[in-house]
């Protein structure tokens, strides 16, 4: 990190704050419609769309390895300090997302709208396998053997074949890849309408 | 009242965490009183969780999943490792444990972290030679208001231009409008630093040194943990 200047300490920070923003104006919001007892898919996809294209837009305009893991790491912190903050379901799921998504484009090298896509799908798939893993840490690993044992109950019931909850966890798992994909593709694309903003802006004052 | 430094603080939340998810069983509940002995004489800004009803909605689910789950997956008392006992007491232990777990990580975690102020994440951060990132942390922390009132205005001015009636065409100029506005900020607060000469990698550094409480404590939770793992 020590390419790293003081305009790209600025624009993590803000690019931090801004996912932060996101995090704590929306998230609250949809804690009221979604209560987090109950349907976490729809606020699980939101959030994390809009936080990962968020993160990945300032990846364009911090064109440095780990820019975006630093974004998430300022987030998590950020949930950390706020009043009623500590809770380390988010905080978890903010980290893992960066690091798949720095994971991406890491490999990629330079920035290309396929690594953006697949960051962003990867990122906001993270939703599916980090409600089991949550599940396993929070809860140990009683629950998991119990609810192997209600799927099989619950398949043997219904007379639905075990492979049919595969199916349905595999499109929900999809769905969620798919608006992070999407995500993903906006970032790319808010990040080159943004730039030629600025760009047009600098030329105009110059003039 | 805060006793321990940063450093007594972060081993607390590593140690309550660690312990959280290796335990079982009756030393689950040790742990957590432990962990609420611990708020209630170092921390008690960290045990504000305790007071909201979401919290006890959550814990009372886990509590209340237990028996269900037991008696629809046809569990017994062999498998806790306690044969003879009927299946409505093993699901509510199993019940109990689920909360109890849950408890023990998220009193570790708030108990821990809440106690932790910006600066003395920005001497943590000073410390692992990572000054940088605390500088980005304090440029997101004062900036945070700031950006939420921007993005209000934002919306609102969308919104009374009649904006919404075009929901994506809205969301793209809303979003555009944020970023920009975002990154002239940034624009600004470099041209603040370069002005004064602001080198995040240099300068003297903050001094967050171990004291002698948080070596008492990191002493009595590795007894702690001996202890538990003797029983």
């Amino acid at each position: 990190m020590s390419s790293y200047r003081v305009r790209d300490w600025v624009f993590v920070g803000l690019f931090g704050a801004l996912w932060g923003v996101v995090e704590t104006t929306l998230g609250t919001y949809l804690n009221v419609i979604f209560p987090s007892f109950t349907n976490t898919f729809f606020k699980g996809v939101i959030l994390g769309s809009i936080g990962v294209a968020v993160a990945l837009t300032g990846r364009y305009f911090i064109q440095k390895r780990w820019s975006v893991l630093l974004i998430g790491i300022i987030t998590a912190l950020l949930k950390t300090l706020s009043p009623g903050g500590s809770r380390i379901g988010p905080i978890v799921a903010i980290l893992m997302q960066s690091v798949l998504m720095e994971l991406v484009l890491s490999v990629a090298g330079r920035p290309q709208i396929w690594a953006y896509i697949l960051a962003g799908a990867l990122a906001v798939g993270w939703n599916f396998p980090h409600k089991f893993v949550m599940m396993r840490v929070m809860y140990g690993r009683t629950i998991i053997q119990v609810a192997q044992k209600l799927t099989q109950d619950g398949s043997a019931m219904l007379g639905l074949d075990p492979s049919m909850a595969f199916w349905i966890l595999a499109g929900l798992l999809v769905v969620r890849m798919l608006a992070g994909g999407v995500a993903g593709w906006g970032a790319w694309a808010l990040g080159g309408a943004v730039s030629e903003r600025r760009t047009h802006r600098q030329q105009v004052a110059t003039e | 009242m805060k006793r321990f430094s940063a450093w007594g603080y972060l081993t607390f939340t590593v140690w309550g965490l660690g312990a959280g998810m290796l335990v079982r069983g009756w030393r689950l509940a040790a742990l957590v009183a432990v962990e609420l002995l611990f708020g209630l004489f170092w921390n008690r800004e960290g045990l504000g969780m305790l007071t909201r009803w979401r919290f006890w909605v959550f814990v009372g689910t886990a509590v209340a999943l237990g028996p269900w789950l037991g008696s629809r997956a046809g569990l017994d008392g062999a498998d806790l490792g306690a044969a003879g006992l009927p299946g409505w007491w093993t699901g509510l232990s199993l019940g109990l444990e689920m909360a109890a777990r849950a408890l023990a990580l998220m009193l570790a975690f708030s108990l821990g972290m809440s106690a932790l102020s910006l600066s003395d994440i920005l001497a943590v951060f000073d410390r692992l030679h990572l000054r940088g990132l605390g500088f980005a942390l304090g440029v997101a922390m004062n900036l945070l208001a700031t950006l939420q009132e921007m993005a209000r205005t934002t919306f609102e001015t969308i919104k009374l231009r009649g904006g919404l009636r075009r929901p994506l065409a809205a969301l793209r100029l809303f979003l555009v409008t944020l970023v920009t506005n975002t990154l002239r900020y940034g624009d600004q607060i470099v041209n603040a630093a370069s002005v004064r000469a602001f080198d995040p990698s240099g300068g003297r550094r903050r001094s967050l040194s171990l004291t002698r409480a948080d070596l008492v404590l990191a002493a009595t939770l590795a007894a702690c943990a001996a202890g538990c793992w003797a029983l």
